[in-house]
Formats: structure tokens, C-alpha cells, sequence
């Protein structure tokens, strides 16, 4: 079996590289035979796309995406400085 | 002198998946802030269609809008075309400059870029060795001396520096200390101290935190889109009545 930190860092890579992605926040941890994505995304479309490039790169493992969707509200509170 | 409410966000990484989304949240935005300003990372790719994406959000709004590129802006070496179709849109772009934008007599004046990375004092890379080591060291220091020219020669009540990267390693809180030397650069603070400000706005380090301060005493703002969580966050520079 593949070193899992090899694996990590060629998903991680991939995510940063790969056009569909261009994701550079995404934690990627391999465990055995699971990788376990996680970081924040902007729409569902990317989480999926991070799903795809993800299981591309890591062949034969289990992907858990566990992105969560950064929700954007309206402005907040002021700061006074 | 009155108050001045600056709005600020950085990373919003537009794109055809996101049109329409982004501007949605800022409709209204005059009502709460009198300048809006966007710290770099406009789009995911730097095509040119992110680009016009990115202008069509942030154009026509009320209130000046002034921003700089991120890194993702640079991916497709389109970054100058970006530069001149937001430009034509009506906004600002700041690359390694100064602008001066008037609200009500009051004169706010924005000096910066994208910046750059190398680290913190102490733990951060020099000019020495390799031309590759060398050439990035040496974009940080040419960018943070444009920078500190730039602000000097400002002519404002109010000074604002306006980056992608990070001066200071406050606001990187949460990430991987061992990534700090991609995110910032202590030479981007040392710029902004020389000269002074009365605030410095990044993004980039969408794992890190809000708030910090340079070592000269300038307040540090990380407004990267994950970060504040909101469409953007209003910081308002006192006036004489508060």
C-alpha cells in the first residue's frame, strides 16, 4: 500500500493544481484506506468538483467529503477603531 | 472631520458558477459604507471571463470601489487584461500605487497590491543563494518599496494600505505555521510603519483570524471571505465626533 502522506500530498496538490479545483485551503488526511477532505467552499458544484479531483488522485480509497459550505451573510456589525 | 465607514472583503473568488450570487449581498451597501474596498483574489482562475464576472458584481454600486489582485488573479497571466477590464468597469485597481478617493470633503488615500510572501522576522527567507531564492525574496522587497513610496506620497487625511497578502502573522492565526512564509511578509508591515496608516486590509489566509496589528502599532485587518463570513465587514475610521 502507498505511503499515506504521499497520498495526501499528491490529493492536496491536485486540489491546488487541477483546473476544476483550484482549491489551495483544503486539509487533506489519509488514514488507512479513507481520505478525509476538509475546508470551506463556496457552492455546492465545487464541493462536488473537490470530490471528483479528489478520488481521481487517490484511486481505490474512500473519500469522505467533509467541506462544509461557507453561507455568506449580509454585512455584519461595525468595528469602530 | 466626519467619520469614515470603510467596507472591506478580500477572496471572494468569483466565477460563472457564482454570477449574481455576490452582488445580491452588497445591494444597499451605500447605506452602511462609504467605500468598499476588495482584497485581491477576485476570481479562482484569472481568466479573463472570471474577470468580467468580477466586474459586472462590482461595478455601478454608489460608493467607490477600490481593489488589488490576489494570487489566483495572477494563474492565467491575465492579470494586467483584469487590471484594465475592472478598470473600465469603474473601479480602482491598485497595483503597487496610490489612489486618493474623496468622501464629503474627506480625503482617503489607499496605497497597495498584491504584495507578496518570504515570512516573519526571525523566520522568514533572505536574499541569498539559489536566483529562484533569491528573485522572490526580491519581489517582496521591490513590492513593500513601491508600497512605502506610495503611501508617502499620499496626500490624505486617512491612509489605508490595501493588500493580498499578509504583513503580519497575528492574522494568520489557524493556519499551518509551516505555510506562514506563502501567506505574508514582514516587509509589508515594515513598509506601512515607515510612512504610517491608519489601517492595513488583507485576505489570503482564508484559515486564519480577523484581527492583529503591525509592529508599529497599525491595526491589521484579515477580511478573506471565509474568515468574516459576511459579504463584507465596516470599519469605521473615527472622525471628531467619536
Amino acid at each position: 500500500m502507498e505511503t499515506p502522506h504521499y497520498v495526501a500530498a499528491r490529493v492536496q496538490r491536485a486540489l491546488a493544481e487541477d483546473e476544476r479545483t483550484t482549491e489551495l485551503g483544503i486539509r487533506v488526511d489519509v488514514r488507512g484506506e479513507e481520505v478525509y477532505l476538509r475546508g470551506q467552499v463556496s457552492c455546492d458544484e465545487r464541493r462536488r468538483q473537490i470530490e471528483n479531483v479528489a478520488r481521481e488522485a487517490a484511486p481505490g480509497l474512500r473519500v469522505h467529503n467533509e467541506t462544509t459550505l461557507v453561507e455568506v451573510r449580509e454585512a455584519g456589525e461595525e468595528e469602530h477603531l | 472631520m466626519r467619520e469614515l465607514r470603510i467596507a472591506a472583503v478580500a477572496d471572494i473568488h468569483l466565477g460563472e458558477d457564482l454570477r449574481g450570487h455576490y452582488r445580491k449581498k452588497i445591494e444597499g451597501i451605500e447605506r452602511r459604507a462609504d467605500v468598499l474596498l476588495v482584497g485581491g483574489d477576485l476570481t479562482r482562475h484569472g481568466t479573463i471571463s472570471e474577470g468580467r464576472v468580477v466586474a459586472e458584481e462590482l461595478s455601478g454600486l454608489p460608493i467607490p470601489v477600490v481593489a488589488v489582485l490576489g494570487n489566483h488573479d495572477y494563474h492565467s497571466d491575465h492579470d494586467q487584461e483584469i487590471i484594465d477590464l475592472l478598470r473600465d468597469a469603474g473601479i480602482v485597481v491598485l497595483d503597487d500605487e496610490g489612489a486618493v478617493v474623496s468622501v464629503d470633503g474627506v480625503r482617503l488615500g489607499i496605497a497597495g497590491g498584491k504584495g507578496f510572501g518570504g515570512g516573519f522576522a526571525g523566520k522568514c527567507a533572505s536574499e541569498f543563494g539559489e536566483p529562484e531564492t533569491k528573485a522572490f525574496v526580491r519581489h517582496t522587497k521591490e513590492i513593500a518599496e513601491r508600497w512605502r513610496r506610495a503611501l508617502k506620497d499620499l496626500d490624505a487625511d486617512h491612509k489605508i494600505v490595501l493588500s493580498h497578502y499578509s504583513p503580519v502573522k497575528d492574522t494568520l492565526m489557524g493556519e499551518p505555521p509551516e505555510i506562514y512564509p506563502f501567506l505574508g511578509s514582514y516587509m509589508l508591515a515594515e513598509a506601512a510603519d515607515a510612512e504610517g496608516a491608519d489601517l492595513f486590509i488583507h485576505g489570503h489566509a482564508h484559515a486564519g483570524t480577523e484581527k492583529g496589528v503591525t509592529p508599529g502599532g497599525i491595526r491589521v485587518r484579515n477580511v478573506a471571505l471565509p474568515v468574516i463570513k459576511h459579504a463584507y465587514t465596516v470599519y469605521c475610521l473615527n472622525g471628531d465626533d467619536c
